[in-house]
């Protein structure tokens, strides 16, 4: 093979490529991932959903030192151990919905529309669904209501709310209209939930004519849960998760 | 082709031989720079193969391709606009444009005959 101009400077040439090359693999990278600034902000919000977190479990362990101290008194005979463990029970039935709840709050009467005149050729409109009942619940929740119940069933985490034609099914019991719900918590907050215009209470009353009558008292009760919570599917792996 | 492997591979060697290393910053540039003259490689062993190469096209091309591809990667950084695809679609499609003629010149041209006696 003759080393001619063209292939010196070929070879040449590829000499520089081939040191280019082993230095880049010298540097033993991992791939390039170009940073965006939309990349930026999402692991400057993972960052902060990271800190919250740790913030929240440091709040944890101070509850956790402070239910131990609690523990070690009953030790020492300050505290009674069966004391705190009725406390603990009473305060997780009311955790858990069993007991019934007194305070302020607002008391919804819903019921279908009453006008003579209908409102469209489909009757449907004029009825209250279980989607109507699940929205307005939903928006007392989202205003801070710490207990729900419906016609004196208690809105429980498992509760369903199922069409049955002109009346509903909540725990497994029908009721028909009209429907009470009973909400405590801000009343104020409550009664702007449902009364607000662009609420769904508001678009249920004024555009089909559902009739909401929202009132709000100082001495709201509601019952608790009278069923049974068994879980068939559902096992505890401990605590948070 | 066969020199320029060799050339490659005596580069390689040279390289990790060097002491030298450079930032980690510009592995980016570095890179679209070594598709470029790659392609200028491999325009140079055609044009050998064609009989029309001109040692200063092939200086100027080596080096101002890969000049202008790292320069392009790098405003493609600074605006926030991946320009680097510019150059990786340009000259590694030149790359394999290349390869083809180079192919077809060495199997029309020299191998046939060999390969039938073989």
């Amino acid at each position: 093979m003759k080393l001619t101009t063209p292939r010196l400077m070929i070879i040449i040439g590829s000499i520089l490529i081939g040191i280019m090359i082993s230095n880049q693999m010298k540097l033993n990278l991992e791939t390039i991932t170009p940073v965006t600034i939309k990349s930026i902000i999402d692991s400057k919000n993972e960052l902060d959903s990271i800190k919250r977190e740790i913030l929240n479990l440091e709040k944890t362990i101070e509850a956790k030192y402070k239910e131990l101290e609690l523990l070690e008194s009953t030790q020492t005979g300050e505290a009674s151990i069966v004391d705190i463990l009725k406390q603990d029970v009473r305060n997780n039935k009311i955790q858990a919905g069993y007991s019934a709840l007194k305070g302020p709050g607002i008391e919804i009467v819903m019921f279908d529309n009453i006008d003579l005149e209908e409102l469209s050729f489909n009757f449907s409109n004029d009825i209250i669904h279980d989607v109507d009942i699940l929205n307005i619940i939903n928006d007392l929740r989202i205003a801070g209501a710490e207990a729900i119940s419906i016609n004196d069933q208690r809105v429980m985490s498992s509760s369903e709310i199922k069409c049955g034609g002109p009346i509903i099914r909540i725990n497994g019991v029908s009721i028909g209209t009209p429907f009470i719900i009973k909400a405590i918590g801000d009343p104020q907050m409550l009664m702007a939930s449902i009364n607000a215009p662009g609420t769904y209470g508001h678009t249920l009353r004024t555009v089909y004519g559902i009739g909401i009558n929202p009132y709000s008292s100082d001495n709201i009760v509601i019952h608790g849960y009278q069923g049974i919570i068994q879980f068939d599917y559902a096992k505890p792996v401990g605590e948070g998760g | 082709m066969g020199y320029a492997l060799i050339g490659i591979l005596i580069g390689g060697i040279i390289g990790f031989l060097l002491p030298y290393t450079y930032n980690t910053a510009y592995t980016l540039y570095i890179s679209v720079a070594i598709l470029a003259s790659l392609d200028s490689v491999f325009g140079g062993i055609r044009a050998n193969l064609e009989g029309k190469f001109n040692t200063k096209i092939f200086v100027t091309g080596f080096f101002g391709n890969a000049l202008l591809a790292a320069f392009l990667a790098y405003i493609g950084d600074r605006l926030g606009v991946p320009l680097y695809y510019a150059a990786i679609f340009t000259f590694g499609g030149r790359l394999f444009d290349n390869f083809a003629q180079i192919r077809r010149i060495w199997l029309t041209k020299e191998r046939p005959v060999k390969t039938t006696n073989k």
